[in-house]
């Protein structure tokens, strides 16, 4: 009864803050499925707007071009942000660290435009056309410091003297990092990854700046669109959006429950 | 002499500022078990990184077999560690663990099988290949670190404080079993350690260190009945230690009253440590007393009591009785004079011995 009575103020407030937050995404996805052109006044359910997106070549060229963009960039900034975050767990000198990581954080800290800004009068200044290989470039740039904030802490976490056993077993520099820290730090690799992969799905600022010649990402396509009136094909392409990265979510979940419950189980036959 | 396996000669260690090896020469001999024995930042971890290689003298040479390994890898060096925490990689389940070193080496899968079993047979965790590290207890991740290392047939086996993780009694345990493997597998096993039973328990040999100095080496009798000086006599089991003075040889005075000893080689009327085991003083009637005490207070410890007394000098004894004793009572104090030795004031090892060896010789010509 009074614990009822305790968790009754809290679960409505949680449920009001989810409404608050769902709200628009729903009302979005709704008008999805409208017969109608607008977001109001619902005509009736109809996927007219599902057929013209996939019918709209641009449109499907650039939900392309967004997810290559996104692998690539965050694939090579994974690399080598690891190996960075590699090198700065290896540097002794500890004045020198904070140097490296803080360089490292303030490109974290700092906002998309002022980035997007300086990465175009960078290429201009280079003479680099815009366009695939500028997006790609920046891209890269600004996920290396999200991996190695992601993989530094799996690094910290790791006792150092296994790599004085792999070198006392006789293993070599390379086999040490192949064998001993790699395997170590996946998981932070793996997170990393996702998080470089899900900046680039979704950043605005900078690659409205670095594209030109044609190329553009979704967030730049939807935005310069939405200047004259969101078109409900736009609605159809989030739903999607949303669907998937929702199935993504779901798995990982998954995923990660699987592996939890099995360690628990093991933990349990042991003792 | 044979060749030593081992050699440092006057190793120094600095990390900025701060030496944290001072100097030190040592040697050691193939096929025995070595024990460092110190309190934490003596520097003898310091000496077994410097023998397996994760750390590089800053000046000195350190000698394998004749030949300076100063910058020979640690990946080249014929040495193991088992470390204090094992550093058993969490990836891998425990046979992989074991083939580690041999799976570099690139050893064929079958002699890899057969060495992988016979190890873990060795170290009573046969059956337990497939199991992974986080399901082993401690004393099961303790000896697969053990049979890790020794899967290369290292010359020489470190260990870091193997067993200061375990408790009491499993230590006491593998305390037998990693005498009995040294003996059987007969390489030379060098064991740090910050305590002293442990060491004299399992050495042949323990070097006794201090702030980055080998204070006293040599077998855990000669250390135990012979320290060297009070750090040594008070790091080495329990033990009185009261100011005296060398009246001349074979007679000392301490605690108000003249005793007869057998050290000898001082200058007369030289201010001295007198130490006294607790273990080899005896309580008996005031009259029969060689010192007389009384009693402060007493524990039991199972196989002993601990009784605590002062003398009426005001000097406190501690005394090791099968029989308990009444509190603020004044009992006799005994003990023969083999019990009574002497420690000069800053005697370097090298007179120490020299000393004891030119009044032994004396003594036995007298007899």
């Amino acid at each position: 009864m009074n614990i009822n009575k305790t968790r009754f103020w809290p679960t409505i407030y949680l449920i009001v803050v989810f409404i608050l937050l769902y709200a628009p995404i729903f009302y979005l996805i709704f008008y999805s499925f409208n017969a109608g052109k607008y977001m109001h006044d619902f005509a009736g359910f109809s996927l007219r707007h599902y057929r013209q997106l996939f019918n709209d070549a641009r449109m499907m060229e650039i939900v392309f071009n967004t997810f290559i963009v996104a692998l690539l960039s965050s694939l090579i900034a994974t690399i080598i942000g690891t190996l960075g975050a590699i090198g700065i767990y290896g540097t002794k000198n500890r004045v020198m660290r904070n140097v490296i990581l803080s360089l490292n954080n303030v490109l974290m800290v700092s906002p998309d435009v002022i980035i997007g800004a300086s990465f175009l009068i960078f290429f201009t200044m280079l003479g680099i056309g815009l366009g695939f290989g500028s997006v790609l470039m920046s891209h890269i740039a600004f996920s290396i410091p999200i991996v190695v904030l992601m993989v530094l802490p799996k690094l910290n976490e790791m006792n150092y003297s296994l790599l004085d056993a792999a070198q006392d077993l006789g293993a070599n520099s390379w086999q040490v990092l192949t064998r001993v820290v790699l395997p170590y730090i996946t998981s932070g690799i793996f997170a990393g990854f996702f998080m470089a992969f899900t900046y680039s799905l979704d950043d605005f600022a900078v690659t409205f700046f670095v594209t030109g010649n044609g190329f553009s990402t979704l967030s730049v396509e939807i935005y310069s669109r939405a200047r004259q009136g969101v078109s409900l094909e736009i609605n159809a392409l989030s739903t999607l959006m949303f669907l998937i990265s929702l199935i993504l979510v779901v798995g990982y979940f998954m995923i990660d429950s699987y592996n939890s419950g099995r360690k628990a189980k093991k933990g349990k036959l042991s003792a | 002499m044979k060749q030593p396996i081992i050699e440092f000669k006057n190793v120094v260690k600095s990390y900025g500022e701060t030496q944290v090896l001072k100097g030190v020469d040592l040697e050691i001999e193939a096929g025995k078990f070595y024990t460092l024995l110190g309190p934490s930042g003596s520097g003898k971890t310091t000496i077994l990184r410097l023998v397996a290689g994760f750390s590089s003298a800053t000046s000195g040479d350190i000698l394998f077999e004749g030949k300076r390994i100063n910058d020979v890898p640690a990946n080249k060096r014929r040495v193991n560690t088992v470390f204090q925490n094992y550093a058993l990689f969490p990836n891998m389940n425990v046979f992989e663990n074991v083939a580690f070193g041999m799976n570099l080496k690139g050893t064929s899968k079958a002699k890899i099988k057969t060495k992988v079993t016979q190890l873990l047979a060795m170290v009573r965790l046969a059956g337990y290949e497939n199991r992974n590290i986080d399901e082993l207890s401690g004393g099961q991740q303790q000896r697969v670190a053990i049979a890790r290392a020794l899967a290369n047939d290292p010359e020489i086996l470190l260990l870091d404080e193997p067993l200061s993780a375990l408790d009491y009694k499993l230590r006491k345990e593998m305390q037998y079993e990693l005498r009995e493997l040294q003996k059987n597998l007969g390489i030379t096993f060098i064991f740090v350690t910050h305590d002293q039973e442990e060491a004299l328990a399992m050495s042949d040999w323990i070097f006794v260190m201090n702030e980055g100095k080998i204070l006293q080496n040599g077998t855990p009798v000669d250390i135990y009945d012979e320290p060297i000086n009070r750090f040594v006599a008070e790091f080495i089991g329990e033990s009185n230690i009261v100011n005296g003075v060398m009246l001349e040889d074979y007679l000392v005075s301490f605690a108000g009253s003249t005793f007869e000893n057998v050290d000898a080689g001082m200058r007369p009327n030289e201010q001295v440590d007198v130490v006294l085991r607790p273990e080899d003083l005896d309580l008996t009637t005031p009259e029969n007393g060689k010192l007389v005490v009384t009693i402060d207070a007493q524990l039991f410890r199972g196989d002993y009591y601990e009784i605590s007394a002062h003398d009426d000098n005001g000097n406190e004894w501690r005394i090791q009785a099968t029989n308990s004793a009444q509190i603020n009572t004044r009992q006799g104090l005994t003990f023969d004079p083999e019990d009574i030795h002497i420690m000069r004031f800053n005697e370097s090892e090298d007179d120490f011995d020299a000393r004891l060896d030119n009044y032994e010789e004396v003594g036995e010509m007298d007899e």
